[in-house]
């Protein structure tokens, strides 16, 4: 369990709902945002003076003549989300369960749950409206699209600058492409995705600069809108990277920065005095904590006692047993912990059972669509997880005009398995489950987390009502993901992450399929599929591409190899009395209220000392408040009202 | 062959065993557990014993599952026969059904649309030990699993014991490089943490109950062949060894009929201790994860439930008072066991 602020951000992570307090605006850009390290000198690091002092000051790059006829674009229409009536002031104290093995944000053991926090605070070149999902201003203040569609312009917000005072310049970004292609820092994935993808960086002038893609794409800005990486702190890179930056603080551009730590205790962020963003528009009454402190604590029922004790200031609360049994406890019921339900509009991981099409009873639609059928997800949602999660109709939930809301999964019909198995061929057997010559209607279904068995044990007991076996095959994660990967399943119990755009080519296109190591787990094989998903994948204009999703998810339900189980499309959290949230309390996008850095839906939250000052007094008379329970459902997905 | 019949000695243990109260009742109460278990379909199932329809009978404990249409009723999967005998006794036509003292199988969830399981013990609903975190009957849960461990420690104890035995007779009787090598092979071998091998052998394959017991089996033998080797080694230095060699005899004539046999005592003394460590490691390979697959009924699966809901007292004390209950039992017998065969009868140490 993550606590609310901090996730792993791993494309190939399985995840399960209760983890889900993604946002993932853009894996995309979050994977492209790289470190920079820090100035203020803190008493726990001493800088090596030799990791920098080798570097060279690289040589000034060539300037380009800025191209004529540029279209240059800005946002400063779009409605703000942040509270106007949010002061500045308190300290945040969040869990982290384990301390990162580095601060470094690429390379070995680069990729913790704590990653995210360093890389919050480096802004990129543009975000998104968490909202309207439009392009706004970060570290750029105007941007301009070229014709040839790989082609982006940026011009550099002058007032830009690193925590160490150092100006923000076009050289930065020309040096994130040197940074990632560098073999120094031991990071593959970094290497070829800037190789690959990223052409080249164009410098016009020190503030003005274009960012050329490898080759055309859709959304182009979600693919090279990424960060800068501060050259005048690591030069020139060589074989010491790795050890010499595994604690080193990397200037950045957020509005905090880590002011010191503890290893395996704690690390404390500091709010930058005059950061040179917090007046802007989208930023302005934003990141209102002075400090963020994160603490270790190394079990998650342990984190509900620090909690409880007032040692840390947010919980998730995400769990039923959390949200129903746990709470009921005092410092709920008296007040001075509020509660909080919070529905968002994002986008949901595609969780439920994979077909293995390549398993010759699947081989009949009959039999697939039988087999949706006969699991009763509905009981598993009323009677196991205390009606709190909701049915997810398709694999494509909460991506705007992406998402095909005439799509309804599947119920749980006797009837109905009834009539495709007998109109397939089969009967039932004595012990009463399908047969046909010599085969009986049982599947192996493979999952990996403990949690998820009762949900499964229900759904085999009900399955046997509709003459279907379901074996349970509980493996460890590592060896599940290779399994299914292997396409060595009967069905798989799984989900998958999620990025801004549908992503259809890895899943459901027949160059996957019938091969190892790709993510076409249900070997969908299938030509009509694959002329719409390369039409999706070749079109550049927005609303066709929409249109193109919405047809290949009624493919995906028409084919039936993927049978959408849950979704869990809010927050729910629990803070001490003395945090404010604005009025909605997070936008469309949030995945966690208390999110004290990201740049898209975090730090919308406030403390209020006079509140602090009331409880505390309250509780020392031992007087209760009114025990608040607040739901929020502005942005609850249109089909769950 | 002559008639097999214990000797006036085996006699005399056996009586002396008998003699030894505490063992002798926890061999009475162990018995009744695990014959109680291997029939645990009569009284622990959520198939009835006997239903009485129209005049005829239906025995379905042992058969296939009977469609609810067999019943008169609306639904062609197996009939729910709790929900049977709630119509019959309401409809009151002279149909009627007799349920096992414990109505719920151990697969059986039982959930209410009211409340959330795990439900504290009930004597009207008869859950005697409640349920557990899917609403499955905890006494029944113990049961089948208390089956299963004890089949698995018996099986495990048979295999080990077959390799044991026979290899430690024969490093034992032959000596020389024959011991030298196996010898060399069982060092080496012990030194392999095995819990973490059977750790990782069971997350890649998920393990059948005979394939758990073969992967056990692997580090399994090397205790009881340790001292199978001395105590042969000891007996073949014996005159009435050396009696039988100059009488022309054959090893295996040997080893079989004159060896072993004097041997007995220590195997014998071993089991009861083999078969307590066998529930205990399937138990703690269950409650880590990496044993039978769920939703097999186990103890050690119990026991993780019970350890993450503690609020939910009745699982973890039904577990661990049954493991408390067999365990001790099963060291009872193995002491009474011990002191029944050891020949210095008469000595005691202060």
């Amino acid at each position: 369990m993550t606590n609310g602020s901090i996730m792993p951000i791993n494309p190939k992570d399985t995840k399960h709902p209760e983890l889900r307090t993604v946002l993932l605006f853009c894996l995309f850009v979050l994977l492209l945002m790289v470190a920079g390290c820090g100035e203020e000198k803190t008493p726990g690091t001493d800088r090596k003076a030799d990791a920098t002092a080798d570097a060279a000051p690289a040589a000034r790059r060539p300037r380009e003549p800025l191209p004529e006829g540029i279209v240059w674009q800005t946002n400063d229409t779009d409605p703000v989300f942040a509270s106007p009536e949010a002061v500045r002031g308190g300290t945040l104290h969040e869990a982290l369960l384990s301390f990162p093995l580095t601060f470094r944000t690429v390379g070995p053991d680069s990729n913790s749950s704590f990653r995210s926090a360093i890389l919050d605070n480096q802004l990129s070149l543009v975000g998104i409206h968490p909202n309207t999902e439009k392009i706004i201003p970060e570290l750029a203040t105007h941007w301009a699209f070229d014709p040839d569609g790989r082609t982006m312009y940026f011009k550099l917000d002058r007032r830009a600058r690193w925590s160490d005072g150092h100006p923000v310049t076009a050289d930065d970004f020309a040096y994130t492409l040197d940074f990632m292609r560098s073999e120094h820092i031991v990071a593959p994935w970094y290497n070829d995705y800037y190789s690959r993808e990223i052409e080249r960086v164009i410098i016009y002038d020190d503030h003005t600069l274009a960012v050329v893609a490898a080759r055309p794409v859709p959304d182009l800005h979600l693919r090279i809108a990424f960060a800068p990486t501060p050259e005048h702190f690591y030069g020139r890179l060589n074989d010491d990277f790795v050890l010499a930056y595994n604690w080193e603080i990397v200037p950045n551009t957020g509005p905090y920065q880590i002011s010191d730590f503890e290893k395996g205790r704690r690390v404390r962020f500091k709010r930058k005095e005059n950061w040179w963003a917090e007046d802007r528009r989208y930023f302005r009454h934003r990141f209102n904590a002075d400090t963020v402190v994160f603490t270790v604590v190394r079990d998650f029922n342990l984190t509900w006692e620090y909690f409880k004790k007032r040692r840390l200031d947010t919980f998730a609360l995400n769990l039923p047993e959390y949200w129903h049994v746990k709470s009921r406890t005092e410092v709920v019921e008296k007040g001075y912990v509020e509660r909080i339900w919070f529905f968002n509009d994002t986008q949901q991981s595609a969780q439920g059972l994979w077909l293995n099409l390549d398993r010759e009873i699947f081989a009949d639609r009959r039999v697939r669509y039988a087999f949706a059928h006969a699991m009763n997800v509905e009981k598993v949602i009323d009677q196991v997880l205390r009606g709190d999660y909701y049915r997810l109709e398709h694999g494509f939930m909460g991506y705007g005009a992406y998402s095909n809301p005439e799509i309804r999964a599947r119920r749980f019909d006797l009837g109905k398995v009834e009539a495709l198995m007998t109109e397939a061929g089969w009967r039932r057997g004595a012990d009463g489950i399908w047969t046909r010559d010599d085969r009986r209607f049982a599947v192996e279904v493979t999952y990996s987390l403990e949690e998820h068995t009762p949900r499964l044990v229900v759904l085999k007991e009900e399955a046997r009502k509709a003459g279907v076996e379901l074996q349970l095959r509980r493996l460890d994660a590592t060896a599940a993901y290779k399994k299914v990967l292997e396409k060595k399943h009967d069905v798989a119990w799984m989900g998958w992450s999620t990025s801004l755009r549908p992503q259809y080519w890895e899943h459901f296109h027949s160059v996957n399929a019938h091969k190892p190591q790709t993510n076409n787990i249900t070997n969908t094989d299938d030509p009509e599929m694959d002329r719409i998903i390369d039409a999706y994948r070749n079109s550049l204009d927005a609303t066709k591409r929409a249109a193109l999703s919405r047809q290949i998810q009624a493919k995906i339900h028409e084919i039936g190899a993927f049978v959408p189980t849950f979704m869990v499309p809010y927050v729910r959290q629990a803070y001490w009395r003395w945090w404010r949230l604005p009025e909605p309390a997070g936008t469309r996008h949030t995945g966690d209220l208390f999110d004290p850095f990201g740049s898209a839906t975090g730090g919308l939250f406030w403390y209020d000392p006079a509140r602090h000052a009331e409880t505390e007094a309250a509780m020392k008379a031992g007087r209760g408040f009114e025990p608040v329970t607040r739901i929020d459902e502005t942005y609850k997905m249109p089909s769950l009202r | 062959m002559p008639r097999f019949q214990f000797n006036p000695p085996t006699l005399r243990k056996i009586r002396r065993f008998q003699s030894i109260r505490r063992g002798w009742w926890s061999l009475v109460v162990f018995g009744c557990m695990v014959v109680a278990s291997l029939f645990a379909e009569l009284w622990v199932n959520d198939r009835a014993l006997v239903v009485r329809y129209q005049g005829e009978f239906y025995f379905p404990g042992y058969s296939d599952p009977l469609p609810g249409a067999t019943f008169g009723l609306d639904y062609a999967y197996e009939t729910d026969y709790r929900d049977l005998a709630r119509r019959f006794a309401a409809a009151g036509d002279g149909n009627w059904v007799l349920m096992p003292l414990v109505p719920y199988g151990p697969y059986t969830t039982d959930l209410r649309d009211d409340a959330f399981p795990p439900f504290p013990p009930d004597w009207r609903q008869r859950h005697f030990f409640g349920t557990d975190t899917v609403g499955r009957d905890v006494l029944a849960r113990l049961v089948y699993g208390f089956r299963i461990a004890i089949l698995f420690s018996l099986g495990l104890l048979a295999v080990n014991y077959a390799i044991g035995v026979s290899l430690g007779c024969a490093m034992g009787y032959f000596g020389g490089r024959f011991d030298l090598f196996f010898q060399r092979l069982i060092e080496v071998w012990s030194n392999v943490p095995f819990l973490y091998v059977i750790i990782i052998i069971s997350s890649i394959v998920v393990p059948s109950f005979w394939i758990l017991v073969l992967i056990m089996a692997i580090f399994g033998w090397i205790g009881i062949t340790w001292t199978m080797r001395t105590v042969t080694y000891k007996e073949r230095e014996r005159d009435y060894v050396l009696a039988a060699r100059v009488l022309g005899a054959s090893h295996g004539r040997i080893i079989l009929r004159h060896i072993l046999p004097n041997t007995v005592a220590v195997i014998v003394t071993y089991a009861p201790f083999s078969v307590s460590s066998g529930i205990v490691a399937l138990t703690s390979l269950d409650y880590l994860g990496f044993g039978l697959p769920p939703p097999t009924p186990s103890w050690g699966e119990l026991l993780a439930q019970g350890w993450t809901y503690m609020s939910a007292w009745w699982i973890v004390a039904s577990v661990v008072g049954a493991m408390v209950v067999t365990l001790v039992a099963v060291t009872f017998i193995g002491e009474a066991v011990r002191e029944a065969l050891d020949p210095k009868r008469y000595t005691i140490y202060e």
